[in-house]
């Protein structure tokens, strides 16, 4: 019989039902994140929802990295928010592969489940790491109350808010916020996955995500921020050696999905 | 040159700028103060690449591209017939605040032309990176040019502030610098640079005796050659790279395809730049570095020039054609390594894996091992992965068909599609 366990759709949420599963000893299992179809249909044995729980998460992270490693874990949570298809599964089975074998399961590289992880993980990892170089931060004006959801206008400081948005393939919101809290340390700012109608925001040195989150209009950039991007494009035209001239090669570097975004690319004009 | 507008000055700048082709901004792990803005990160962050392909991670600018001396393959040149413009040293920092905020770069990378003096010029660059590290706190990546010849005490200020220097060398031997830059004598390019290597060496074990010591240039310092403006070989470029390498530990050496385009009776007519000549010398350039190679072994008397329709470690290999096939279940990592299309992080996962299972054809495909050149080198549990018995020609035939031939390369096109850490391998 395959256990079923409904969770929120969120990491901690997902490893709240790893542990309710490993608990129940379940060795079949699926995990369905909100809206999702149970695959098992007459085979399942009814299914269970998961109360996202930071305290069981924490200790069930705890768990796998003593018996694991800390690497591993990583693995697993950039695997997990490639979002793929049937991605739960594949990491449920890698867990349970990992508390049984140890550390040598990062060794264990051409055997499943672990090389189909990996690759998952790396694919996320690399997505994330593009992402640090094609963030596009504008100077906007905060915008009035209630735009942003309400939450995010109230007591504004004098500093323009930086607004980014993107769309990636997988959900590297979680993994690429702490690296723009280090380097734009004195400023809000906020990244809007579009995708996913979430937000990494970050203020006064700490950042959490919000989801659910849509624009009301367009946001207003400051006078500042017209000079500069006009700037930075026409540096990126003269930037170019015409001689080299190789638009196929530019163009697998920078994917046309990409250039949405890019104000260098003539993006959000 | 001033009166401008700084749009306009920012185009010529920029234009005077961009023939320098260092462009990482990888490699330093200086903590910036806190409170401040920016950061670095050990690995490399490509922000856009232009029309030719080639990354931008830095705002590549000159501080002025006026110059007093008239070298025969810069644009730069004296004697050269273009606009000329300057920034003041506050300019430069507010447009490297502002393009750094949103994302656009990773941090300034800065030369310049030579104005009044050596010395005066260092000063002016100075005097940008100080604002920028003690007025905004900023923490990003900085990479100053040394002005050949200026004063020992302002080569040591810069590299206190900066997290790379470089001086470039341009020309591989004292009788083309002599030719066509015969305002920098080569004294005045190599002096600095032993003297920065000297500086990093000593920065380095003061740092590891007390962390508060100040760092010297962390990520270490780089040059620039051009190529193809004068008749070196590549055995000599090559054997010159890898004694700065291996003798002033240098960090990067660049190669320059030369971009024809001045009617200066010194330099060579060539149609367009020597590109794929370009390519292959990052490509041995590479082996240097990360693959174990000494220059001797892939170039020498008979064979002074790299081939042309090869990378050089597939060369290699065919010359070698005893070595191999070799056995990838037993044989050392640093064999591994020479094997035509294992690249570091390959060789990596298949000295991992081995020891949990014996690994086939299919298990390296698995690890993502590219097997398409690497079959003709490899068993796999005894079993030959190249179908053909190896012998030179043949193999040759086979390595050289199924590739058609691009018809452009460019040194980025050593990468993978992407810019993720293997750009930092650059997988062979
Ligand atoms: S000194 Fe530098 S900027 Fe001046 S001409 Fe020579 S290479 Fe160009």
């Amino acid at each position: 019989m395959t256990a079923c366990y409904r969770y929120d759709g969120t990491f901690e949420g997902f490893l709240c039902a790893l542990a309710a599963c490993r608990e129940s000893g379940g060795a079949e299992a699926e995990f369905l994140r909100p809206g999702a179809e149970s695959g098992a249909g007459l085979f399942a044995a009814g299914s269970l929802d998961v109360a996202t729980e930071r305290e069981t998460a924490l200790r069930f992270r705890e768990r796998f990295v003593t018996a694991v490693s800390r690497e591993a874990f990583a693995t697993l949570r950039y695997a997990f928010h490639s979002e793929a298809a049937g991605v739960e599964q594949l990491v449920w089975r890698y867990v349970a592969l990992g508390l049984k074998k140890g550390r040598q399961v990062q060794r264990m590289l051409a055997q499943e489940p672990v090389c189909s992880v990996h690759r998952l993980s790396r694919r996320v990892a690399h997505e994330a790491h593009r992402f640090t170089g094609f963030v596009r931060f504008r100077e906007v004006a905060w915008p009035a109350d209630g735009e942003l959801g309400g939450e995010a206008g109230r007591d504004r400081p004098e500093v323009p808010l930086m607004y980014a948005r993107i769309e990636p393939d997988a959900d590297i919101l979680p993994f690429i916020a702490p690296y723009f809290r280090e380097r734009l340390g004195d400023r809000p700012w906020m990244i809007h996955d579009l995708r996913r109608s979430a937000l990494a925001l970050c203020d006064r040195g700490t950042w959490r995500l919000v989801g659910g989150v849509s624009l009301a209009g367009r946001p207003d950039y400051t006078a500042g921020e017209e000079v500069c991007s006009r700037l930075w494009r026409s540096y990126f035209q003269h930037m170019a050696i015409p001689e080299r001239h190789n638009p196929r090669l530019q163009q697998s570097l920078v994917p046309l999905r990409f250039r949405a975004h890019l104000v260098e690319f003539g993006g959000e004009e | 040159m001033n009166s401008l507008p700084f749009e306009r000055r920012l185009e010529i700048l920029a234009d005077s700028a961009k023939y320098d082709v260092s462009c990482s901004s990888s490699g330093s792990n200086r903590r910036g103060a806190p409170g401040g803005v920016g950061s670095t990160t050990s690995a490399g962050v490509c922000h856009t690449w232009t029309a030719d392909g080639r990354c931008i991670s830095l705002l590549k600018i000159l501080l002025t591209n006026a110059c007093i001396f008239d070298c025969a393959y810069c644009v730069n040149r004296r004697s050269n017939d273009i606009p000329r413009a300057a920034f003041t040293p506050d300019e430069v920092v507010r447009l490297t605040m502002d393009f750094y905020r949103r994302n656009y770069i990773e941090g300034l990378f800065l030369s310049t032309g030579v104005t009044r003096s050596a010395d005066h010029t260092m000063e002016q660059l100075i005097a940008v990176v100080r604002k920028l590290r003690e007025e905004e706190r900023f923490n990003g990546y900085v990479h100053l040019k040394v002005v050949p010849g200026a004063d020992p005490l302002l080569v040591a200020e810069a590299g206190r502030y900066a997290d790379r220097v470089s001086i470039n060398i341009e020309l591989p031997t004292r009788r083309s610098l002599a030719l066509l830059a015969p305002d920098k004598p080569r004294e005045a390019v190599i002096a600095p640079m032993r003297q920065v290597s000297d500086l990093i060496a000593s920065a380095r074990a003061e740092r590891k005796k007390s962390r508060k010591a100040p760092p010297f240039a962390p990520a270490g310092q780089s040059t620039q050659l051009i190529v193809g403006a004068t008749p070196e070989s590549d055995r000599e470029i090559i054997t010159l790279s890898e004694g700065l390498y291996r003798r002033l530990d240098m960090k990067r050496v660049y190669y320059s395809a030369f971009v024809p385009g001045s009617d200066d009776r010194r330099l060579p007519a060539l149609p367009t730049p020597p590109l794929l000549r370009e390519h292959r010398l990052y490509q041995a350039d590479w082996l240097l570095r990360f693959y174990g190679f000494a220059a001797h072994e892939l170039l020498d008397e008979d064979r002074p020039n790299l081939d042309m329709g090869f990378d050089p470690k597939s060369d290699w290999a065919v010359r070698h054609l005893d070595l191999f096939p070799v056995e990838v279940n037993l044989v050392d990592y640093e064999v591994l390594l020479r094997v035509p299309g294992i690249g570091v992080r390959s060789a990596q996962r298949i000295v991992a894996a081995r020891r949990h299972a014996r690994l086939g054809e299919a298990e390296l495909k698995r690890l993502g091992v590219v097997l398409k050149r690497a079959r003709y080198f490899l068993t796999a549990g005894g079993r030959y992965l190249g179908g053909i018995r190896l012998d030179g020609a043949g193999l040759v035939a086979r390595l050289l068909a199924p590739e058609k031939r691009p018809a452009r390369l460019d040194q980025l096109e050593l990468f993978p599609a992407h810019a993720d850490a293997s750009a930092l391998t650059g997988e062979l």
